[in-house]
């Protein structure tokens, strides 16, 4: 056999290797440990958890709907959405179900989910105190003008998505609405009562 | 008979209460192994002199598709300098020859010469002939012929279209039933071991065997058979290629270089549990390393590749200590062992690419890499740089000792190494750095033209047509001594033959009976 | 490890485990061929290529196209660029305001903050989200791609090498069809300087008839047959034309949204 072929151990020349026993060092375990956690952490951020319509470069599903484009009646409710949540889902909860002992509920409740936008409009506008009556419950708290100080466009699109959200199927309320019912109501109105709300034409 | 069968009659007597249908179920399994396993003290001799045939058989055609392959891709890579170089001809244009080189190197030489490997590598850590060679010969030979029919079938245009699936069902069924049946008889003789403690090499050859029939079955099932609906087949077709040409490879190459690095410095493998570690977390985390970043999929599945690209470095890291171990202060003694030298660089290049697969699925470095010549690279450092050159140094070293014959041309061997060595490094860098260039010239779109991007990259490739070139060469050093072998073995063959044909009648008991009556009457 | 069982169930462990994530879940998440609708719109996508164009498909695979060309768009990142859609009752302000701010490439928070701030001053404005990136910006497509473009492919021809242009929506930047024809008999001629190799063997070279063919291909300057011949496409070269041409995806989808442009209003 020439010599660039023949193996240059000492022991007989065709045995098997053998192994050794010994440990494994500690850091490549340690190392394994640290780098398992840092992926499970890198997909939490990054993995759009198995969801089938996130695509790189959006890492959630958040981010995606995020960056939907809104046209038209869409882009009035994301932003009446988007203004709900910040101005009065505080109190009446983000789902409309309003909370015990701080607001009444809007969905379905019968001074929001009617056709006549009178009182609708009137409410955030002037607010309310008193005693008052919301799908067979009676509430005793006040509510302050909370859409005074909001635009009429703004209060309009908030309107709009309460009118249209978590079973309330209503119309629109359009910014002259708004401005129109803002312009009777006057300046710095009081806030309504049972009676005064009941007074108003629907 | 061996101490198994007495002690398998012992552990039958207690089984008196077990139903009769387990008892007949398990008495002839036992039989079957038990009668694979040989009588006492054969030598490694006997075992290497056992495989010579089918060696022969899968080495053979194996070196001989590792030509073509290099002629393929040599052609191909020529027309980058000249599009027109044989642009008439219909069986030689660029997208057909760049796969048919591609799966001349993997189903051509890799998957034989592994399975070869494989199976000497078993059969001498089981310590046990190989038996029945008919069925390894006649797989070896249903291989080859898969593969030329896979090959005609890409160059006529009959490629199923998926990177390194496109041999047609003329080309994968033969190769699928010819791996089933060099795993299942390298399956039996582990099976009929004597050395019941296993070696790590075991570990990584067994994995191998059982890892390519599921890859390629499902490959072939979800994507040639009956095509899944839209990209979920890229999806399947990356999981595939990333299985083979990483977690296959890397079994059969690290198995074979546990074995040769330990054996060729004379010290012991440092150690059975790291070798064992690398392993587990090797298997657990390559697998999942193959959807690109970037992929039109939900992100979910290039995420978990990245993650799993970035845990694989510690299987890098434990296989890097364990070779360093062994070999450590060895290497200047051994610089003379050609095979030492092959297997050496081969885990080199092993951890290498590993290392640039890792980069490649990081977002920050993919978004410079991604679609470059980066990636084909990586995969030829790998496939070449690691796995062909782990093949050589093996063959190198097993074929003479199971031929009984030494090659033809010993020092061709070194010439060898040295132009592999060149070849795949006038390769693998240039078109390395040259991707990075054409990625870093992409993040430009409004300043450089796309067409610039593509005249920036010739200098590279015109360095990398050389590095084929070099290959080519050492390729055909190989199989001219391979061919060589073969050759001297059947003149060798022919000599008995005639010799036997020959003998002189003072061998026959007639003969006898003259010689003594000479001698008497002398 | 003691036994080789052990070794098959770590394999079966790991490979299995790999099948599922890889095999069977984007099967059970991605291979149910649905449509879906083009965003802010009620029309399906995708659309079934017409019957040549899937032949022309036949044609890429066969030829290996998917060697060189990828037919997948990138998408680094989105941005909102804010848009101004009305003036308002004064357009001074509003002009004055705007021509101190940066419109373009903003995130959503500082987008709805401006948009916030113009309509405060009595103007109208929108955001329009577009897709960012070195291939978008390149006009290789308008988002990245997703699985539906690829829902009626077999085989799907992703490709992972850009040796030349992506390909995914050829059909928008070449429309016409003569240009397809005569980059693949000729490539240098229309694109200088490529590494494409010619296709001359999809066409034919024929003597000019009593008048010309009708399919005959249109060269720019000394780039022809001599004169006296035309090159006429086999029907092959036919298909793989009808195939580019049919390559768009410019659609904005709910997983890939951008704003199809719209009239900006200039005060």
């Amino acid at each position: 056999m020439s010599d660039e072929l023949k193996s240059s151990t000492p022991q007989t020349p065709d045995a098997e290797p053998a192994v050794s026993r010994s440990t494994v060092p500690i850091w490549i375990i340690v190392l394994t440990l640290m780098l398992l956690f840092l992926g499970m952490v890198y997909f939490d951020h990054h993995g759009g958890w198995f969801n089938s319509q996130v695509y790189g470069p959006y890492a959630s599903s958040e981010e995606l709907e995020l960056y939907q484009p809104k046209s038209g009646e869409a882009a009035i409710l994301a932003r009446g959405k988007a203004r709900y949540d910040q101005v009065c889902g505080l109190c009446h909860g983000v789902d409309g179900l309003g909370k015990p002992g701080q607001a009444p509920p809007l969905a379905g409740s019968e001074w929001v989910d009617t056709r006549g936008i009178q009182r609708f409009v009137s409410i955030p506008l002037g607010g309310v105190s008193g005693q008052l009556s919301v799908k067979g419950q009676t509430w005793s708290l006040s509510m302050p003008a909370m859409g005074a100080a909001m635009s009429d466009a703004d209060l309009a699109d908030v309107l709009t998505y309460i009118h249209s959200s978590w079973g309330n199927k209503q119309g629109p309320v359009t910014a002259d609405d708004v401005k129109a019912i803002r312009a009777k109501l006057g300046a710095h109105p009081q806030p309504f009562t049972d009676e005064t709300l009941k007074a108003l034409p629907q | 008979m061996s101490a198994n069968e007495t002690s398998g009659s012992g552990e039958l007597s207690s089984f008196g209460g077990a139903s009769s249908l387990s008892r007949s179920a398990v008495i002839p399994a036992r039989r079957l192994v038990n009668s694979l396993v040989p009588p006492d003290n054969i030598s490694p001799a006997e075992i290497d002199h056992s495989c010579c045939v089918p060696m022969l058989a899968l080495f053979g055609g194996a070196a001989f598709w590792l030509v073509v392959c290099s002629v393929l891709g040599l052609v191909a890579s020529i027309k980058f300098h000249a599009p027109d170089f044989l642009a008439n001809c219909v069986w030689l244009t660029y997208g057909r020859l760049q796969p048919a080189a591609d799966d001349a190197l993997l189903y051509g030489f890799c998957l034989p010469a592994g399975l070869g490997v494989a199976l000497w590598l078993l059969a001498r850590l089981s310590q046990t002939t190989l038996r029945g060679i008919v069925v390894p010969i006649a797989a070896a030979n249903l291989w080859h012929l898969g593969v030329f029919v896979g090959l005609a079938a890409i160059l006529i245009g009959d490629g199923t279209g998926f990177a390194w699936l496109e041999f047609p069902r003329g080309g994968s069924v033969p190769i699928f039933f010819a791996y089933l049946m060099l795993a299942l008889w390298a399956t039996m003789i582990f099976a009929g071991r004597r050395e019941r403690a296993m070696y790590p090499s075991q570990w990584f050859l067994l994995a191998a065997l059982f890892w390519f029939p599921w890859i390629y079955s499902t490959a072939n099932l979800f994507l040639v058979a009956w095509p899944v609906r839209g990209v979920a087949q890229a999806v399947i077709g990356w999981w595939f290629a990333g299985n083979l040409l990483v977690v296959w490879t890397g079994l059969i190459g690290l198995g074979a270089a546990f074995y040769f690095l330990p054996k060729f410095t004379g010290r012991p493998l440092q150690s059975h549990y790291l070798a064992l570690f690398g392993f587990w977390t090797f298997i657990l985390f390559a697998t999942w390393c193959g959807i690109p970043p970037g992929a039109p999929v939900p992100v979910w599945m290039p995420t978990l590749s990245a993650v799993a690209a970035a845990w694989l470095l510690v299987p890098l890291l434990a296989i890097f200590l364990v070779v360093w171990q062994t070999v450590r202060g060895s290497i200047m003694p051994n610089w003379n062992n050609t095979s030492f030298c092959f297997i050496g660089a081969g885990v080199d290049s092993f951890l290498l690419s590993g290392l640039m697969l890792m980069a490649m699925a990081c977002p920050q470095i993919s978004r410079v890499t991604d679609f470059t010549w980066f990636g084909p690279a990586e995969t030829q450092l790998r496939l070449y740089g690691f796995f062909a050159m782990t093949m050589f140094g093996a063959i190198y070293h097993l074929l003479p000792r199971v031929v009984g014959l030494e090659f033809p041309f010993p020092k061709l061997a070194r010439a060898h190494f040295w132009l592999s060595l060149a070849g795949v490094a006038l390769l693998v860098v240039p078109l390395a750095i040259g991707g990075v260039v054409q990625g870093l010239k992409w993040q430009n779109p409004n300043a450089i033209a796309f067409a610039d991007t593509t005249k920036a990259m010739l200098p590279f490739l015109r360095v990398s047509t050389t590095g084929l070139l070099l290959m080519l060469l050492g390729n055909l050093l190989l199989f001219v001594n391979i061919m060589g072998l073969t050759l001297r073995w059947k003149l060798a063959l022919l000599k008995q033959f005639t010799a036997f044909v020959k003998s002189p009648l003072a061998e026959t008991s007639a003969g006898a009976s003259l010689r003594d009556e000479k001698e008497a009457q002398a | 490890m003691k036994n080789g069982f052990l070794v098959f169930l770590a394999s079966l462990i790991a490979l299995g485990g790999s099948w599922c994530g890889f095999v069977l879940a984007p099967v059970l998440q991605l291979g149910g061929g649905k449509q879906t609708t083009i965003l802010n719109s009620s029309g399906l996508y995708p659309v079934d290529r017409p019957g040549m164009a899937n032949q022309g498909l036949q044609v890429y695979r066969a030829n290996g196209c998917a060697a060189c060309h990828t037919e997948q768009v990138q998408q680094s990142g989105v941005a909102c660029d804010v848009v101004l859609t009305g003036a308002g009752k004064n357009p001074e302000v509003v002009t004055n305001l705007i021509s101190s701010l940066k419109l373009n490439g903003l995130d959503k928070d500082l987008a709805d903050a401006l948009v916030d701030k113009i309509t405060a001053a009595g103007g109208k404005a929108e955001i329009r989200i577009v897709a960012t990136g070195p291939d978008i910006d390149r006009g290789w497509g308008r988002r990245h791609s997703v699985a539906e473009d690829f829902l009626y492919d077999d085989p799907v021809q992703l490709g992972n090498l850009r040796i030349g242009p992506d390909l995914a929506d050829v059909g928008m930047r070449q429309p016409d069809a003569n240009w397809q024809l005569v980059h693949l008999y000729a490539p240098q001629s229309e694109v200088k300087g490529s590494a494409m190799p010619p296709f001359r063997y999809l066409f034919r070279v024929k003597k000019i008839g009593s008048a010309p063919s009708p399919d005959a291909l249109a060269f720019p300057k000394d780039f022809g047959p001599p004169a006296g011949y035309e090159v006429v496409p086999a029907p092959q070269a036919q298909e793989l034309a009808v195939y580019l041409l049919s390559l768009h995806a410019d659609v904005p989808l709910h997983n890939a949204p951008f704003s199809q442009s719209a009239a900006v209003f200039k005060p």
